[in-house]
């Protein structure tokens, strides 16, 4: 198959939807939600009125189907508009997709009616306060009892998790058993048992929710265990294989933006008598820039296509989501220097970038082990 | 009932023109469907959700116009007829070329956009009207149709506005303030693939040829009150503003 790096019109054209959505809903709003540290309901509200929230959620169930390749094309845009608000509905695919992945089609035709028929989100909860990488020692119990699995537990740095509609809790039947024990199972919201507590004084992407999850003898219908019992840790692995690639995506939509706003001021601002665009510094810097935001965007898109494909591309994501948010870091790091005293404070954006996509090398799994599944790669072959 | 929406293609206002040649280089411009155009797509939507009927949009210009359709079809529009020439022809020329088009279809009426972001003149709506002998209601804001031989429509004039009766068919061009533009929905571009959109080329020659084009440059003036003596500064400065920037 020869390669083809050319849109489709239909993915033009939802790009220009995306590009248009972020610069007139989201950008405008996006500090004030940063300060505010609050979900723009009102976004999640039109995003749904567009089309573009929970569209992976293929069309017999109410939603659009979108590919991988399409989901990142959306992604760079929404995020380009403010990283914190693309984490609200990427995060909503990241509770998505494990139901995708392991559910039976009575779960699916349950679970995705609620996230499309009107405004609501997912939300995914693998990480506990005592463990986030190694999340085969996770401890939140889930004990079978006639037809229920009743859970005791915390769960944190959960987006979304006080908003979602479904939420896909991972716990333990046996720890002794590590990842042969974990089960997937969903949670819906008003659960007797099931409270969220919002974290508050987050360093950036402040706009999305991030919760705490307490579960007390939360009592869960059996029919919501997503595969059998023990499936839990390879769904979750599954998830993140594909999920990161839009974290991917993200990060090239904030060095962009990083590269646009430095730009436009090296253009603008002058020292020694001309803009400071004409000294080699700053052009060096806008220069280094363009290549890290081409070539991660070029290589999200392949790790998109090969997901699309369904060839293997765990190293693929692995190294997007790496390679990318660790660019978008620097871009942005880059952007402030340009922008001198002025990148420093909050009336500049640049700021922001920088405080937002610092996550980007956390979450989704932290760069140090997106390294682990690369290494593993090498060295398996 | 038929409502027809008359769109163009045009540069994105954001974009920065070029001139190459003594001719705008389109090259690298991002396009869109004009926003006059698309406020003119708006009215005909919510008229046919209103009514019911069928909503069409027909376009004459170059091939690189189906984006601006295949927009138009994203946000609702039933299907599309795109009159293809390459090239520049005036607005007298495209009204007779699409008057064949729209008497063909037999609207209940059609709307198009009060002024073109590109270089066209004020005069499409009006010299679409002329070449049908239907009337025409410039500068629309607000238009309720009374069955489907009249509609009482509000429109702007230089100082204020009226409201008029105008029987139908009739012509109408959009004014800022007529309607909040929808987006097009994702579920909206995908079926817009799928919609009808008719190919007729045609081959008409400009009564007006374009021999060179330049672009209105904006530079700074330089004038600098020194300051020495306040007061005859004042005055200078009420002076420029009221005299030379003609703002108080």
């Amino acid at each position: 198959m020869p390669i083809d790096f050319s849109l489709t019109d239909e993915q033009k054209e939802l790009q220009k939807l995306a590009r248009r959505f972020a610069r007139e809903q989201i950008a405008p709003i996006a500090a004030l939600y940063d300060a505010k540290e609050e979900v723009p309901w009102g976004v999640v509200e039109k995003l749904h009125e567009v089309g573009l929230l929970n569209a992976i959620i293929p069309e017999e169930y109410g939603g659009l189907g979108l590919g991988m390749l399409e989901e990142v094309i959306i992604g760079e845009e929404l995020a380009w508009g403010c990283m914190g608000i693309y984490t609200i509905p990427m995060a909503s695919d990241l509770g998505i997709t494990p139901i995708l992945l392991a559910g039976n089609h009575e779960q699916k035709q349950r679970f995705f009616k609620m996230l499309t028929e009107k405004p609501a989100l997912a939300a995914f909860a693998l990480s506990e306060p005592g463990n986030g990488s190694d999340a085969a020692a996770l401890r939140t119990r889930a004990v079978r009892e006639g037809d229920h699995y009743v859970l005791n537990g915390t769960k944190t740095w959960i987006s979304n998790g006080g908003e979602a509609e479904t939420v896909v809790v991972f716990a333990t039947i046996a720890p002794a058993l590590r990842h042969k024990g974990v089960i997937a199972i969903v949670v819906e919201k008003g659960t007797p048992g099931f409270t969220a507590h919002k974290l508050h004084g987050k360093m950036g992407q402040r706009a999305s929710g991030t919760y705490e999850l307490v579960f007390e003898d939360c009592r869960v219908p059996a029919e919501n265990l997503l595969g059998q019992e023990g499936d839990g840790f390879k769904i979750a692995m599954n998830t993140l294989d594909k999920t990161r690639i839009p974290v991917a995506a993200g990060s090239v939509g904030v060095a962009r933006r990083a590269l646009e706003e430095a730009t436009r001021y090296a253009k603008e601002r002058e020292a020694f008598g001309k803009p400071i665009a004409d000294f080699q510094a700053i052009q060096f810097k806008l220069a280094e820039m363009l290549m890290g935001i081409e070539t991660a965007r070029a290589y999200t898109y392949y790790a998109a296509w090969l997901t699309d494909q369904g060839l293997p591309q765990a190293h693929a994501a692995a190294i997007a989501k790496a390679y990318a948010s660790e660019m978008a870091f620097e871009a942005a790091n880059q952007a402030i220097q340009i922008h001198g005293g002025f990148g420093y404070m909050h009336e500049y954006p640049v700021e922001k970038l920088l405080r937002d996509v610092k996550l980007n090398q956390i979450y989704e799994g932290t760069n140090e082990i997106q390294r682990l599944i690369i290494a593993r790669h090498i060295l398996s072959q | 009932m038929k409502f027809i929406a008359v769109i163009r293609q045009v540069p994105d206002g954001e974009s920065r023109l070029k001139i190459e040649g003594g001719k705008v280089d389109l090259s690298g411009v991002t396009m869109i469907l004009d926003q006059m155009d698309e406020w003119a797509v708006e009215e005909v939507i919510r008229l046919q959700e209103k009514h019911g009927g069928e909503s069409v949009v027909v376009a004459l210009g170059p091939e690189r116009f189906e984006e601006a359709i295949r927009t138009a079809l994203a946000m609702g529009i039933d299907r599309a007829v795109h009159l293809v020439a390459e090239g520049y022809l005036d607005p007298i020329t495209q009204a007779e070329a699409l008057a064949e088009t729209l008497r063909a279809e037999a609207p209940t009426l059609v709307f198009t956009g009060g002024q073109q972001a590109d270089w066209d003149s004020q005069a499409l709506g009006a010299a679409i009207a002329e070449a049908l002998s239907w009337p025409v209601v410039s500068w629309t804001t607000q238009i309720e149709l009374e069955g489907e031989s009249h509609a009482k429509v509000k429109h702007d004039l230089d100082e204020g506005a009226e409201v008029v009766r105008v029987a139908l068919p009739a012509v109408f061009t959009s004014q800022q303030g007529l309607n909040e533009p929808r987006y097009p929905t994702l579920p909206g571009i995908m079926k817009a693939k799928r919609k009808e959109l008719k190919k007729v080329p045609i081959s008409a020659s400009s009564k007006v040829a374009i021999v060179e084009q330049t672009i209105q440059e904006r530079t700074r003036l330089n004038k600098v009150l020194d300051g020495k003596d306040p007061v005859a500064a004042a005055h200078e400065l009420v002076r420029l503003l009221h005299e030379e920037a003609k703002v108080i």
